[in-house]
This record gives C-alpha cells, sequence and structure tokens, in this order.
C-alpha cells in the first residue's frame, strides 16, 4: 500500500460512505423529489406540484394526530425500555450463581425476528387460545377477558409493551458495558466510608452511567419512531387510527390510499423533525458534563 | 418446487438444443395468488404439475403472495417488469392494475370460455365495464352464518332468520364464557364483509346511484350499523383486532356459538370435533325476514404478460383449468369455500368426489344456494364505482364502524362522515 | 462486597420478573407446539403438556419450504455480515484514528442515518434495484440489511478502537508497518470482541427484517424466514400449532448461534467499554 496520507483515510472510509449513499441518501433525495409532484400509484408519473403536498399534508389533521401518536410512541417507548433495562442492568451487574448464563441470554427477546415476536403475542393475548387471559381469569385479577388490541387506549399500551418487551434487553447490555466502566474501587472506598446501597447509587452509580443513559436514549427514540412491523402486523395502526404513528400513516397513504407524493411529503417532514432533534441531541451529549 | 422446475428447463434448453428446427420454445409463466395456506399450495402445486407434464412447451410457476403487501408489491413488480404473467384476484384489485396500464380487455376469451363452460353472469359483471372485460372468472366466495346445532338446541334457540331472532340468539347465547356472535370490528378486509353482508340484509346494498353520486349516507345503512354496533355486545373483547383466522379459532374452540364467516369447514375438521352432523351453516338473517342477501367475490385471473406468446400461453393454461375434470380439484384446494363460477363446473365429478366434500355435502350445497344472492359493494347493478378501489383498500366501511364501535360516535353522523370520507377519495 | 439481606430479596424479585418477563412467553410457546390441538385452544392453558404430538412439526416441514426459508435467512444473514465487517472495520478505524478533514462531519452524518422512517426509502430503492435486475435476489436483501446496520456498526467499532492505548498502535507504526498491515495484525486482534459484538448484531437485525424482504422478494425460493413464515401462518385461517411449531424452530438457529457466540457478543459489549 503506497497511498499519500492525507489520500488515505478516505480509502478507509470510502468504500462504506459510497455504500451508504448509494443505497440510503440516493433514494432519499428522489423521495424529496417525489414529494413535490402528484404521483398517485406507484409506476404512474405525475406532474410537478411545488409545495402543494407540504400544504396538504400540514393542513390535515391526520397528520397532526400522527405525529402527536409518534411522540407519545417514542416517549412511552424510551421510558419503559430504559427503566425495564436500568433495572435488569443493576441486577445483572451483581455477582450470583448463574450470572453469566443471565446476562447471555437476556437477549433472547431481541433475537427472535419480528414477525415471531408479533405471532408469539398475538397468541398469548389471544381470547381463544391465548394463555394471558385464562390466567388472569384464573388468579381474579378480572372477572372478563381483556380484548388487548380493543380499545385505542390498551392496544396503544399493548404494542408499547411489546415493542419494550423486544428492545430492553438490548439496552440492557449497552448498559451493562456502561457499569463495568465503572472502577470497583470507587465503590469499595463508598462502602469503607459507610455508605448504603442507596447513596452508593445515587453518588456514584448514576452519575458515571449518566452518559451512556443519554447515548442510549437518542438511539432508542430513533429506533422507535421507526419501528413500524410490529405496529402493522399487529394492529395495522387501528382501532380508530389509534396506533397510526407516522411510519404507518406514511404506508398507508402510499400504498392504501395510493398517494405516494403525499406519502412522501409526510416521510420527509418526519425526517426533518427526526433530523433536528438527532443533531440537537448529538450537540447536547457532546457538551462536557458540568455545561449540561 | 424449484428441482423440477430447473430440471424441465434444462429438458427445454437440450431439447432445443437437440431438435433445433422443430422445437417450440420454451414458455415460463408465473401465476400470482393469495391462497398462501400450505394445504392449498400444495392443491395448486398439483394441479400445475400435471398442466406442465401434459404441456411440454409451456412451464406454469406458482408464486403465492400474501394479502397484507400485495397491494404494495404487485403495481411495484408490474412497473419494474418483475410482475407476474396471471393473477388471481377480486373484483376491488382490478381497477388498481387497470389504472396503472397493466390490463388488456379479455372479453373475447372470456365470451369464448363462455361458450363452452357457461359461466355464472354474475361473475363477469363484476369485471365488465369501461367496455371491456378485465379479468376471467374463476372461483366464487360468498358469506354465511355458521354455528353448531347441538349449541343451539341446548339453548332452545331456532337458527335465527330475522334481526330481532338473531340478537335474541346471540343474547341467549352469550353465558358461561361463550360469546353469543363473534363479529370483526377490525379495520380490516374482513370487517368489511360482515358489515357489508349486514348492509345487504337491511336494504342498503347499493352504495352509490345508477348517475354515480354516493347513496351511503341513507337511513337503512345507519340502521344496519347500529344493529351491528349492537351485535358487537355479544363479541369476545379482542374483536376489534380479529382478522378471519381469530373468528374461526374461536369458533373452532367453542368461545363463540356463531359466527359470520365464508367456510370454516378445512378449520372445523381440522382443529375441531369435524363431526359434520354439528356443524350447522344458514344464510345470513335478514332485517324482516325477507330474501337473504350476502356479500360474493368472485375471484378471477387477471392475465398481465405484455408478451403475445405468453399471454397465448396463459390462455392455454385457463381453458385447461376450467376444464370440468381439473376444475373441481381446483375449487377443491379449500373445501366448502371455492365455489364454481360455471355450469359445467357445478355439476362436474370432480368437485364432488372430494372426501372432504362428501362429508360435508349438505353444508356445501346450503352455501351454494345463499351465494345465488351474493353481491358485492361497489359492483352491484352492473356498474362499477369509480373509487371503489380506494374505499375498499382504505376499508371505509369497517373504518365507519370503528367510529360507532370504538371512538363512540353516533351512527348517524359516522355513516355521514363515511360518505363523506367516500366522496375525498373519489376526487 | 456483602449485600443485607432486603437487598438479596430485591436482587431475587427483580431475577424473578425478568425470568417471567423473558422465558415464561417462550416456555409456552415451546410447551404448546407439542400439544395436541385441543389442549392449544382449551379454555384452561397447561403449564406442562398433557399430550405429546409432533404432528405440527411434520405439517410444517412436510408442507411447506420452511428448510428452504431457513437456508435463504441464513445466506442472507451470513453475507449481510461479512459485508458489513468489511467495510465498518476500516471505516470506524479511520473515524477515531486518521485526521481528515469534515471528519466529525461525516460521522455525525453516518448516525443520521437512523434519523428518518426508513419506510421512506422502500419505493425509491424498488425503482433503483429494479432497473439493476436486482428485484427478487438475495443480494437485494444483502445490500438493504448492510445499509441498515453499518451505521451503527461504524459507531460501535469507532468506540472499540478507541479504547485500544494509542502507544501500542505508535509502536507497531515506529516498527515500519503500513497502515492497513497495522491495522490487520495488530488492531484487529485487539478488538476482536467488539468485531464479534458487530458481527452479532449484524447478523440478528438481518435475520430479524421484515418489510423489505415482504416487497422485494417475489418468489416462494427465495423467502427469508420471517416472510415465509408470515406466509405459512396466513391471513384466513389461524392453526395455532402450526405456529407455535414454526415460531420454535425460527427460533432455534439463533439460539445456537448464540450459545457458541453469545458470550462473546455480550463480552464484546461490556471489554471495549472497560478498555
Amino acid at each position: 500500500m503506497k497511498l499519500p496520507r492525507h489520500i488515505l483515510p478516505f480509502a478507509f472510509i470510502g468504500p462504506a460512505i459510497v455504500f451508504l449513499a448509494a443505497m440510503l441518501l440516493w433514494p432519499l433525495a428522489q423521495a424529496v423529489l417525489l414529494s413535490l409532484q402528484s404521483v398517485r400509484s406507484v409506476g404512474t408519473t405525475g406532474e410537478w406540484v411545488g409545495l402543494a403536498n407540504y400544504i396538504d399534508v400540514l393542513t390535515d389533521t391526520d397528520f397532526w394526530d400522527s405525529a402527536w401518536l409518534s411522540l407519545i410512541w417514542v416517549v412511552a417507548n424510551a421510558v419503559l425500555q430504559t427503566l425495564l433495562a436500568l433495572v435488569a442492568a443493576l441486577a445483572l451487574n451483581q455477582s450470583f450463581p448463574g450470572v453469566r448464563i443471565a446476562r447471555t441470554w437476556i437477549v433472547l427477546a431481541w433475537i427472535v425476528p419480528t414477525v415471531v415476536v408479533v405471532m408469539i403475542w398475538r397468541w398469548l393475548f389471544s381470547t381463544s387460545g391465548g394463555i394471558v387471559n385464562p390466567l388472569l381469569l384464573q388468579s381474579g385479577l378480572t372477572d372478563r377477558a381483556i380484548g388487548f388490541f380493543a380499545t385505542p387506549n390498551m392496544a396503544f399500551a399493548t404494542l408499547v409493551f411489546i415493542n419494550s418487551w423486544r428492545w430492553f434487553p438490548f439496552i440492557t447490555l449497552m448498559m451493562l458495558a456502561g457499569l463495568t466502566r465503572i472502577p470497583r474501587d470507587l465503590y469499595e472506598a463508598a462502602s469503607i466510608d459507610g455508605a448504603g446501597p442507596w447513596k452508593r447509587f445515587t453518588r456514584i452509580t448514576w452519575p458515571l452511567l449518566a452518559p451512556t443513559l443519554g447515548v442510549l436514549l437518542v438511539i432508542g427514540t430513533l429506533l422507535s419512531f421507526n419501528v413500524f412491523d410490529i405496529i402493522w402486523l399487529l394492529t395495522a395502526g387501528g382501532p380508530a387510527d389509534a396506533t397510526r404513528t407516522l411510519p404507518v400513516l406514511i404506508y398507508e397513504t402510499a400504498f392504501k390510499s395510493y398517494r405516494m407524493s403525499e406519502a412522501a411529503a409526510v416521510a420527509v417532514l418526519a425526517t426533518v423533525f427526526l433530523m433536528g432533534f438527532a443533531l440537537l441531541a448529538t450537540r447536547w451529549l457532546a457538551r462536557p458534563p458540568e455545561a449540561r | 418446487m424449484t428441482i423440477p422446475k430447473r430440471y424441465s428447463r434444462l429438458t427445454g434448453a437440450a431439447l432445443i438444443a437437440l431438435l433445433p428446427v422443430s422445437a417450440a420454445a420454451q414458455v415460463d409463466l408465473t401465476l400470482w395468488h393469495m391462497e398462501q395456506p400450505p394445504h392449498r399450495v400444495e392443491r395448486v402445486q398439483i394441479l400445475l404439475d400435471e398442466f406442465n407434464a401434459s404441456h411440454p412447451e409451456i412451464t406454469v410457476s406458482q408464486e403465492p403472495q400474501n394479502w397484507g403487501e400485495v397491494y404494495a408489491k404487485a403495481p411495484a413488480a408490474l412497473a419494474a417488469g418483475a410482475g407476474p404473467d396471471m393473477l388471481f384476484a377480486i373484483p376491488d384489485f382490478t381497477p388498481i392494475l387497470k389504472g396503472i396500464g397493466a390490463l388488456t380487455s379479455v372479453e373475447d376469451f372470456v365470451t369464448e370460455l363462455d361458450a363452452v363452460h357457461d359461466f355464472n353472469p354474475s361473475a363477469v359483471e363484476a369485471y365488465s365495464y369501461d367496455d371491456g372485460v378485465w379479468a376471467v372468472p374463476l372461483y366464487n366466495m360468498s358469506m354465511n352464518l355458521w354455528y353448531r346445532p347441538s349449541v343451539l338446541s341446548a339453548a332452545g334457540i331456532d337458527v335465527p332468520t330475522t334481526w330481532d331472532e338473531w340478537k335474541a340468539a346471540a343474547e341467549a347465547l352469550t353465558k358461561d364464557g361463550m360469546y353469543g356472535m363473534g363479529l370483526p370490528a377490525n379495520q380490516q378486509l374482513y370487517t368489511d364483509q360482515t358489515v357489508y353482508s349486514v348492509m345487504a340484509n337491511g336494504g342498503a346494498s347499493e352504495i352509490y346511484n345508477a348517475d354515480g353520486s354516493l347513496n351511503f349516507d341513507t337511513p337503512e345503512t345507519v340502521a344496519a350499523y347500529s344493529f351491528y354496533n349492537d351485535m358487537l355486545a355479544f363479541s369476545p373483547p379482542d374483536a376489534a383486532s380479529w382478522t378471519w383466522g381469530e373468528a374461526e379459532a374461536c369458533f373452532a374452540s367453542n368461545s363463540c356459538a356463531m359466527i359470520m364467516q365464508f367456510s370454516v369447514i378445512s378449520t372445523y375438521d381440522t382443529q375441531a370435533e369435524g363431526v359434520a352432523s354439528d356443524l350447522g351453516v344458514a344464510a345470513i338473517p335478514s332485517k324482516d325476514g325477507g330474501d337473504s342477501n350476502t356479500i360474493a367475490y368472485a375471484n378471477a385471473v387477471m392475465l398481465l404478460s405484455q408478451d403475445d406468446e405468453k399471454m397465448e400461453a396463459s390462455k392455454t393454461f385457463v381453458r385447461w383449468l376450467l376444464q370440468p375434470e381439473n376444475y373441481g380439484r381446483f375449487l377443491n384446494m379449500e373445501p366448502g369455500l371455492f365455489m364454481p363460477v360455471t355450469a359445467d363446473g357445478a355439476a362436474a365429478d370432480s368437485y364432488w368426489s372430494d372426501p372432504m366434500v362428501e362429508k360435508y355435502r349438505g353444508q356445501i350445497e346450503t352455501v351454494i344456494e345463499n351465494s345465488q344472492n351474493g353481491m358485492l359493494f361497489g359492483f352491484t347493478s352492473g356498474r362499477v364505482f369509480p373509487a371503489i378501489s380506494a374505499i375498499s383498500a382504505q376499508n371505509v366501511l369497517a373504518e365507519t364502524l370503528q367510529a360507532i364501535a370504538i371512538t363512540g360516535t353516533d351512527a348517524a353522523q359516522a355513516v355521514t362522515d363515511g360518505q363523506a370520507r367516500m366522496q375525498d377519495l373519489t376526487e | 462486597m456483602k449485600r443485607a439481606l432486603r437487598w438479596n430479596m430485591a436482587l431475587a424479585g427483580v431475577l424473578f420478573m425478568l425470568v417471567a418477563l423473558i422465558v415464561l412467553p417462550f416456555w409456552f410457546v415451546l410447551t404448546g407446539s407439542i400439544k395436541e390441538p385441543s389442549e392449544i385452544i382449551a379454555r384452561t392453558p397447561t403449564m406442562i403438556p398433557q399430550s405429546f404430538s409432533l404432528q405440527h412439526y411434520v405439517k410444517l416441514l412436510s408442507a411447506s419450504d420452511y428448510p428452504l426459508y431457513m437456508m435463504n435467512s441464513m445466506i442472507v444473514a451470513t453475507a449481510s455480515t461479512v459485508i458489513t465487517l468489511l467495510l465498518a472495520i476500516p471505516a470506524g478505524y479511520a473515524f477515531f484514528r486518521m485526521a481528515f478533514a469534515g471528519r466529525e462531519t461525516l460521522y455525525r452524518a453516518i448516525l443520521l442515518a437512523y434519523a428518518f422512517p426508513s419506510i421512506v426509502i422502500l419505493i425509491p430503492l424498488f425503482g433503483i434495484f429494479a432497473k439493476l435486475g436486482l428485484i427478487d435476489t438475495r443480494l437485494a436483501l444483502v445490500l438493504v440489511n448492510v445499509a441498515f446496520a453499518l451505521p451503527f456498526a461504524i459507531w460501535m467499532l469507532r468506540s472499540f478502537f478507541a479504547g485500544i492505548p494509542i502507544e501500542i498502535e505508535e509502536a507497531a507504526r515506529l516498527d515500519g508497518g503500513a497502515p492497513l498491515t497495522v491495522l490487520r495484525r495488530i488492531m484487529i486482534p485487539l478488538v476482536a470482541p467488539g468485531i464479534a459484538a458487530v458481527a452479532v448484531f449484524t447478523f440478528v437485525t438481518s435475520w430479524t427484517e421484515y418489510v423489505f424482504a415482504s416487497v422485494m422478494i417475489l418468489s416462494d425460493a427465495k423467502r427469508p424466514m420471517p416472510v415465509g413464515f408470515s406466509g405459512i401462518i396466513g391471513q384466513y385461517q389461524i392453526d395455532w400449532g402450526l405456529l407455535l411449531a414454526g415460531a420454535s424452530l425460527s427460533i432455534l438457529p439463533v439460539v445456537i448461534l448464540f450459545a457458541f457466540v453469545g458470550r462473546w457478543f455480550v463480552a464484546g459489549l461490556t471489554e471495549g467499554a472497560v478498555k
């Protein structure tokens, strides 16, 4: 390898950058172009209509309802999966018999294909042949079977649970990584000074784990915003549009209403929001801890 | 599945190499359909193998697809030139393909086939508009009311024929962990079908007028929705997320006393008791006991090839499939679900000699009889409503039900909103 | 460190909750798949199967192309993993160790790859792939999977490289090693646990991908397992036994894979952070 020094880095990152540009940036640019036309179904052509689609979308209550749902979806998932992961990571950071096995296999829920996750929970929650409802009825917690996907709030909550169930193990591992970075002697010193477990958590664990938590929250937010398959396969956005987050709205507009260009406009708007969030978040994370 | 195909391709190539003058070029055809359950795929494969063996110059292969994705996939694949040569689908789907210019009229071909097999006119009608016939009808399906005679008689109930009787029966049967009437309220095609079946039995079958204006917002429609919503009280709580499968599972596990479904025969036979005498099927009750109507789908094959040779080969295949000795076996890929659309098919030995059909012959005869009054929203009275594909793809009928059943909107208001929604989709 | 009794109880409580949350659903799926149909749909579920039957597995394997779907998924996931690593290792290294103009900007831009709804590129990508003749090929799925896994892989590897003391690398370079040699001989072995972690991450995301595969694959013979599975389970009838057998089998390969590399995945994630 005899490349000049200033070209070498680009030989290293070039392939990855070119690949990502071709696979993500280029199609994204085409989506932007599509959003300025009036294409209805795939394979047909449309005319240039300028910003008309954006005006239509922004004045449509469906869009704002979906945007609001997406926001709640992201926050609810971030809270639930971070909490679950934090509790799990703190527990798995202790030493007890079988901790190695537990640390490895906690990811079981994450390595199962989404479609299978969907099928498993659909079965467990079903009122004909399922498991959860009979158990609840037997234990006397409820006297009528619960329709887990039947009412708007219930369906939304159930989806948040299933999605967090799938993702929290992965976040647990990332957190565990952050926890093992905290030097053991800090805890020992604190113990000698007479600090109890709670004090050790608030004074040592929490401040040192906070940066990791921040990064994970940002990644978790972007990942959960993008969740489409779980929602689509379980409720398809229903009942009564209660789970129609922005990705579902985009799919529905493109392939059920056959308004490709409008769908592209929704997607571009969502992208602008997300990029804004991601930029702010990475800037916030890049600042030194005292300035936050 | 792939190995025989590759093998026959190889043989085809070898034949051409050996006999450069006489051998005709090999034509490969791809067939898409949405009959994805393994036993249906298996039956179609048996027929394809036979056809391919008897027609060495043509190879048909099947690629089962899913209704969930085909709305996105078929137009995209056709636009990319990677689409199928033949597609089995429902009337709602035809305008979508026609809209992207993928279809040509097959009127002459249907006339030719009609002379031989005598098509059921309503089946052809669902594909006849805009001066053409856009697909060849293949199999019919219609919605029925399924129950267990033993369960009804234990409760001292007769099979309902009016809405009042139906409601009383559902109410009486809802006890001891059983639900009287399993009805979906999902925003999905199954709910469209059950809702329309109720509407059609309450004098609300025409959702638009002869002049093309909408006729959805009527007192009859409102009454049908109110009734449906009342019946949901006797349905399991998760019915709001049901598709066809959950309804059948509910019936099979004896959690639902009655359900509305095209056919439950194979599920009942494999997953429930499977006692033929204890499976009851009846027409869907009508509002005041008059003639019963139901929703009926005449499925058809759409011929999509832009290549003359492939088009001709596709026709050869359809001709072969409609031969009575093959046609009956084709319909019996799901016994009791798919009904013949041709006169000689309805009489065919190959249809009635299937073991499952023999076992449930009584039920199947009732289903065929019920289907005589079949109709499909947007395709009634020999016209087609222009935006019906969008209305059906968006499940506006089911959406209207959800507004009433889930959001709690007043039925009259929800139906008015539903018509506005349809109007919106027309533009 | 000694824990007080109540903290031990709390720990036991959390572990019990984790077991109930993670293990119990899988227990019901696995045991359900070997029950007779009547026991599966019985109104009172059984913890321990009362009946035993392999009929659902027999039906699954005889009436469908399930093994073929599995094979497709294996091929796609393996190829995606290899390509992702080939692209991500040099990029992650360069982003951390090499000085060049626009490094920070580019690095941030790469992470923005997750800041748009991926569903939006489905149709443009379909059009591009159609022009390239990639529709209905496993290669199309590999490309998509790599595109979605690569940014995260680069991000993860960069922090692994960050954990290596600069002295080690400088010593190697003073000995006259070319950058590529240094990367191959010195750096890669040092970040091996990190590479394992990235490999597992990519494999799993490729193994589970559904939406793009469901649209871009047209023929049955090329379907990966998630798409094939949802097809068998079907839209019209629900055969719970078949569903549970399919779910159990779909879990099996990743479980086997994980039994071998799982330790490395977890160790890789944690070690990378320690250094």
